[in-house]
């Protein structure tokens, strides 16, 4: 294993201070925007009762605390750990099949996510017992269950196969279980009623403003746990950015470390996605913020800097969605693409030569 | 080139095979097989055969009891309008139409009698619309009036409807009309039982709704009138291409009303089409007659409880306007509806916090959607236990008529029974005030 870290520090990092100063700055910027979505939604809460509210005292409105307690902060915990979360398996994703195309649901585990949820949202209720009782599953755990075990059954076939073929026949067989899912989905979707329809395309709109704090003591574990595999994998995804015989020419168990990346992915994915829905962007486009803006290939600063400004732009995206001062609230998906998508291709085009970053980060 | 013959042959074949099995009459259709609730109707479905509609000049095959007054040459004045059949011999000072709807509460539409037709105006028959829409009606067996050569004509009484709403419905039942109901849109979501019963003896066509409609199956059906309502917007508007293929459409805009008994003085519009102006006259005032003494009931209560709609879909919380329909409702069922301030008349998009803001010391929360109990509310999202509404169980629904398919009786004969609206609700609020009423479209949830 020394060799591997031989090999990443002959790239030599001059700036390695900088950049831990870096990473503060984003912390920091975190923190405000977390101060700044609590205090912003549509009821006006001036920022003086938030605090007070925040150190335990009493609101002059008894209402102001649950406001802050039970909408707004699992909100914005909620933002952070997605953001985290799915910018983190985008980038171990984009790093294993050294692509810069690729995002955490490359794997189909969105997809297998949303056959889950197709599946109890379309189908529940209408076999058997009453609309009523399947509709009552829908919102509740019902659909996070469901997500998570149709993203764990993708997740278990792609483990499975990645022990037998290499990862460009893993990316192909991503995409078809993608379109086998999409099939099933449409399928479904034809043949069921408006309101179930209209159920289903609620969830694909993402949101986190629908999880609470008992939905929370699920999520921050999951995503705790998968972080932290993406951590400790961090030596082997530099390796791998080599290229996969490369790797294994350093000694490293290239199949176990793809196991490693590949449950770590899908743990963070599969747990966003079932509570919150897919989330599109943030997971392909906050890895290659990072790279511009940390001007380095090594995982052990990229980890962490994504996580960061992967929970910046989700708080980000949900503050503007949420549309100060008004009363409407805008489809989070429609905006993080909206916003996010010029300035990804600002910072691609300025950059020009993306491959670079793909080749050992120079 | 020989086998592109072959080929050829083949599929005439199968063209013919297909056409035979299409022809298959209904009864090969087993009556109980419950229809799957497709959004998207096949366009290729073996319609059900339909009835055989006569022509509108035929004496109609329905027996009416109305005796057929056929007027002589002296001028003769009609008692009643003529609700089944055609004049044989038309005299242009007869005024054929001696039952007259007046319309007094609803605001979407009027209606103008002349000796052998009526004008029926709807200016705006979908929110946002540019023009208006006119229907000139016209007795059958009289001549055509000049002077209306856009409008669209139909011949009164029609004798074959094809209903694209179930609110159409309780009016349909009431001024005995069923059989002459040959089609609606989707019969999962009907739970008018006599329609129902229609339909399960496959006398009664589907023809899917909006944008997917079956103009095919429509075609066939070739119905005197189809009645729908309009949105405006092309993919959820069945009216362009069934009037496209040359059927008879006439829009239907009673969900603009937003008063109770505007919503409900459209049976009379129905009515029209049908000459049954004067049923639908003696139904109304009876309706206008109870309502108005459940009003005064709760005119000078001292106590209004504050009450809030609805819950959130997708995060955003649809909140009925303080004009609109379920507002006034509200009102005059002695309820503090609190955006009664609201001015508007639709709709209002708030997101959670702000419905908790002013509601969460509420005395009563109604139409919760799609929740059967409390413990659905609580397992979709444990802030709803935060109302105090929730913890102190004064939460109802309108959802104690819901069929098997999910159909709403609420959203079908409500709009038509006012009445019984505002009874169920004052029961809620006042209890005391409606000690022998029974619960008809609401329940509490538990």
């Amino acid at each position: 294993m020394s060799d591997i870290t031989a090999v990443t520090q002959s790239h030599a990092w001059p700036k390695l201070g900088l950049r831990w100063t870096a990473v503060s700055t984003l912390l920091l910027i975190l923190i405000a925007l977390f101060l700044l979505s609590l205090t912003l939604g549509s009821v006006r809460i001036p920022l003086r009762q938030i605090l007070v509210i925040l150190f335990g005292g009493e609101a002059d409105k008894a209402t102001w605390t649950t406001i802050v307690y039970a909408f707004r902060l699992p909100k914005a915990i909620t933002a952070v750990l997605a953001g985290a979360a799915l910018s983190v398996s985008g980038l171990q994703m984009q790093t294993m099949f050294r692509n810069p195309l690729a995002g955490p649901f490359i794997l189909g585990i969105n997809s297998g996510a949303s056959l889950g949820v197709a599946l109890v949202v379309l189908t529940v209720g209408a076999a058997g017992t009453t609309l009523l009782a399947g509709l009552g599953l829908m919102g509740g755990f019902g659909v996070v269950i469901a997500a998570s075990l149709g993203a764990g059954l993708v997740l278990l076939l792609v483990l499975l196969l990645s022990r037998y073929v290499d990862t460009m026949t893993l990316l192909i067989l991503g995409l078809m279980f993608g379109y086998i899912t999409g099939a099933l989905v449409s399928l479904l979707l034809y043949f069921s009623s408006p309101e179930r329809i209209q159920a289903y395309i609620s969830w694909t709109f993402g949101s986190f403003g629908g999880v609470t704090w008992g939905q929370l003591q699920v999520m921050i574990p999951a995503v705790a746990a998968g972080l932290l595999l993406a951590w400790l994998s961090a030596k082997s995804l530099n390796a791998l950015l080599l290229g996969e015989t490369y790797a294994r020419s350093l000694g490293l168990n290239a199949q176990r470390a793809q196991g490693v990346i590949i449950l770590s992915t899908a743990v963070l994915a599969g747990t966003i996605t079932a509570f919150c829905g897919p989330i599109i962007f943030i997971g392909v486009a906050v890895p290659h913020l990072c790279r511009m803006a940390f001007r380095t290939a090594d995982h052990r600063i990229l980890i962490p800097a994504t996580v960061l400004m992967g929970a910046i732009v989700a708080l980000l995206a949900d503050l503007i969605a949420q549309v100060p001062g008004s009363q409407i609230v805008l489809p989070l998906n429609a905006v993080m693409a909206l916003l996010g998508v010029p300035v990804v291709i600002w910072v691609i085009l300025r950059r020009r030569n993306l491959r670079s970053s793909f080749a050992g980060g120079q | 080139m020989k086998r592109l013959t072959i080929f050829l042959v083949l599929f005439a074949a199968i063209f013919v095979v297909a056409g035979c099995v299409a022809d298959v009459p209904p009864t090969a259709v087993p009556a109980e097989a419950p229809p799957e609730p497709t959004a998207v109707p096949p366009t290729e479905e073996p319609t059900q055969a339909p009835e055989p509609t006569e022509e509108p000049t035929a004496v109609p095959p329905t027996a009416e009891p109305t005796p057929t007054v056929e007027p002589t040459a002296e001028p003769e004045i009609l008692s009643e309008n003529l609700t089944g059949s055609c004049v044989a011999e038309y005299d242009e000072n007869v005024d054929y139409f001696p039952q007259k709807a007046t319309v007094e509460y609803a605001s979407g539409y009027t209606i103008e009698y002349f000796n052998n037709y009526k004008v029926l105006t709807i200016p705006l028959p979908w929110q946002g619309a540019e023009e208006g829409v006119q229907y000139v009606l016209v007795q059958c067996g009289t001549p055509l009036p000049d002077g209306f050569e856009d409008a669209t004509v139909i011949e009164v009484p029609v004798q074959s409807f094809v209903s694209m709403s179930t609110t159409y419905l309780p009016y349909v039942d009431q001024y005995g009309l069923i059989d002459r109901l040959v089609g609606v849109d989707n019969a999962s979501f009907i739970s008018n039982e006599d329609v129902r019963a229609k339909y399960n003896t496959g006398e009664l066509a589907e023809i899917g709704s909006g944008g997917e409609v079956n103009v095919e199956a429509a075609i066939d059906l070739d119905p005197d009138l189809i009645m729908t309502s309009a949105s405006g917007f092309a993919d959820f508007d069945a009216h362009p291409k069934l009037e496209e293929a040359g059927l008879t459409v006439a829009l239907n805009a009673d969900y603009l009303d937003t008063t109770p008994l505007g919503q409900a003085e459209w049976g009379k519009y129905l009515a029209a089409f049908f000459n049954k102006e004067g049923d639908a006259e003696t139904l109304f005032a009876d309706v206008v007659a109870q309502y108005e003494e459940l009003t005064a009931l709760t005119a000078d209560v001292e106590e209004r409880p504050a009450v809030f709609n609805n819950t959130p879909f997708d995060g955003t919380w649809y909140m009925p306007g303080g004009n609109s329909y379920v507002a006034q409702l509200l009102a005059d069922a002695g309820a503090d509806y609190l955006w009664a301030d609201d001015e508007s008349t639709g709709s209002l998009f708030l997101d959670f916090e702000t419905v908790f803001d002013r509601a969460a010391d509420a005395d009563y929360w109604i139409n919760i959607g799609f929740f059967a109990t409390l413990d659905d509310l609580a397992a979709a999202d444990e802030r709803f236990t935060e109302f105090a509404a929730y913890q102190n169980g004064s939460v109802y629904n309108n959802d104690a008529r819901v069929n098997e398919f999910g159909g709403n009786d609420y959203y079908e004969s409500g709009a038509a029974n006012p009445h019984l609206l505002l009874a169920d609700l004052i029961k809620i609020f006042h209890p005391d005030l409606m000690p022998d009423h029974e619960f008809v479209y609401y329940r509490q949830v538990k």
